[in-house]
């Protein structure tokens, strides 16, 4: 008995390090020679084991529980507890679900809405047919904003800028009365870029037309006029171009006349298909015997290449109220006119001298 | 809809390091710092406050003991590891109880831990088996193994506590006890 319990003391302090170099090698050899120590020792190590981890297993537990006492439970759990709403509850329990549902959802929506809109489409297109003449349209005048962006000039750059052509050859300037409305001083630029000071001699603001003087000095004269005007309508579908200065040089636009009234039915007026840009307001519209059709004056902003010009009819009326003996050599009616017959770069060649850039300062 | 964690939550490295150096604040602080998440998911899933404080126990003693092993790495995040352990465990108590397991709310990203539940499992036998042989080993044998290999307390101080007039008286006492706890444990 005694016995036993030495050798229990003896596994034990082996087993936890205690006894000396000595007392191991001794105590090994017995293990060695004495399979029933080597249980002995075998089995004591696996309780000694088991008994530290439950010591610790003991004391984590009872760290553990004093920490939970730290813990207000009531207070997270009323915060973390199922809703007592039953649609709370399955919108946390199913949000995963809930998403997919609402994304499937909302695509089907986006997909709804763009058929929709397509045969919205369809109905929009149609009633523009029907109601293309009631439509309100509104018209822009083209009048050239001309950036001022060159400060350094000794020469204010002009705030507007519009086109013009000469009716006489001693200086009178016909152009849209749009483009002078309100303007302090005039001046027009030939296509070399010299500029003259010029007066309004004349202004029709319902037919929107304006006939200017050219008042400078150093004018002499521009010789004869290379066109006439047209005393006849223009035909649909007639081809005319225009002269214009849209940028700081003359730039031509081509096209057609493609209907016999302007805009709201405005029987003044042509409507053109033709490129037209601000700054091309004033210019002459020619057909392609180098006559005077009409004159620019805006284009639709909500139809797609829609023109209007004056027609010739009233650039006449405009010419007889100025006094017939001021007017030099002027533009004539209905004969024929000296560029019939030339190409169209000829034509252009004769008429660009004639045609001006009209600069507006207010 | 995670609930923000109220109580401020420790770097996964201190909380190892102080695990490792047996740091009983570094173990509050782990503690309080995931209770609710772990809360929230047993509440939410048919449990009550008790059940999560047992299995977040379970939990925190499955982290321990991998940490104390030796061979922890920190390949995820504590919290994701926690929760993850503490789920399995969750999902396990529920299929014993035969409760429903499917549609189980999920408040966080989920690792596979089967492995160290498995371990874990095994240790917990072992600590029951360990609880069941003291408990039926009667007094004062409880109390000596106890004070001996729990406490620490020496073969003197032992002595003393019990009145032993020798401690020989003591130690025969002792072995006589841990020979019955032996045999309960190892056959029990």
């Amino acid at each position: 008995m005694s016995n036993d319990i030495q050798l229990e003391a003896i596994i034990e302090d082996y087993l936890n390090g205690k006894l000396n170099a000595e007392e191991v090698k001794a105590f090994e050899q017995l293990r060695n020679n004495d399979p029933v120590v080597d249980h002995k020792v075998v089995s004591h190590k696996v309780f000694l084991d088991s008994m530290k981890q439950y010591a610790n297993v003991l004391s984590l537990k009872q760290q553990m529980n004093a920490a939970h006492e730290q813990i207000d439970v009531d207070a997270i759990s009323a915060k973390v507890k199922p809703h007592s709403s039953i649609i709370v509850r399955m919108f946390r329990n199913n949000k995963a679900a809930i998403a997919v549902a609402a994304s499937f959802l909302f695509l089907a929506m986006v997909m709804l809405y763009s058929i929709n809109n397509q045969t919205k489409q369809d109905g929009s297109f149609k009633a523009l047919n029907r109601e293309v003449s009631q439509i309100k349209r509104s018209q822009n005048t083209l009048i050239r904003n001309i950036n001022s962006n060159a400060q350094n000039n000794s020469v204010a750059p002009a705030k507007f800028g519009g086109s013009g052509f000469a009716i006489s050859s001693n200086g009178y300037i016909l152009t849209n009365y749009h483009v002078i409305k309100g303007a302090d001083s005039l001046y027009i630029q030939n296509s070399k870029g010299v500029s003259f000071k010029v007066k309004a001699a004349y202004t029709d603001p319902v037919n929107d037309i304006a006939i200017l003087k050219i008042s400078d000095n150093s004018f002499e004269n521009l010789g004869t006029l290379p066109y006439n005007i047209k005393r006849t309508m223009a035909g649909i579908g007639e081809s005319v171009y225009t002269l214009g200065y849209p940028k700081d040089d003359v730039v031509l636009g081509d096209g057609y006349v493609s209907s016999k009234t302007g805009i709201n039915g405005d029987t003044l007026a042509y409507q053109l298909a033709i490129p037209v840009n601000p700054g091309n307001s004033g210019g002459p519209l020619l057909d392609n015997n180098g006559n005077i059709v009409g004159v620019i004056n805006g284009k639709e902003m909500k139809t797609d290449g829609a023109a209007f010009a004056v027609k010739s009819k009233y650039i006449m009326e405009a010419l007889n109220a100025i006094p017939t003996d001021s007017l030099t050599k002027r533009i004539a009616y209905g004969k024929r006119s000296p560029l019939q017959g030339l190409k169209r770069n000829k034509q252009i060649e004769k008429i660009q001298d004639f045609v001006f850039m009209v600069k507006v300062y207010n | 809809m995670s609930i923000k964690l109220s109580s401020s939550v420790p770097t996964d490295r201190e909380v190892v390091l102080g695990i490792l150096n047996n740091s009983e604040e570094a173990l509050n602080k782990l503690y309080t710092g995931y209770f609710p998440m772990i809360l929230q998911f047993i509440l939410n899933n048919n449990g009550n406050e008790d059940d999560a404080k047992d299995v977040y126990q379970e939990a925190i003693i499955v982290l321990y003991n991998k940490i104390k092993s030796g061979n922890f790495e920190l390949s995820s995040k504590l919290k994701t590891y926690l929760y993850s352990v503490s789920r399995r465990i969750w999902l396990k108590k529920l299929a014993q109880h035969s409760k429903k397991t499917s549609n189980i709310a999920d408040f966080e990203d989920v690792l596979i831990v089967d492995e160290d539940i498995e371990q874990h499992e095994q240790k917990d036998m072992q600590f029951d088996k360990m609880q069941d042989a003291l408990e039926s080993l009667g007094e004062p044998c409880k109390t000596i193994i106890e004070d001996f290999y729990i406490h620490s307390l020496s073969m003197q101080d032992i002595c003393e506590k019990f009145g032993y007039t020798n401690s020989d008286n003591a130690k025969t006492q002792k072995y006589k006890c841990l020979q019955r706890l032996k045999k309960l444990f190892f056959q029990g």
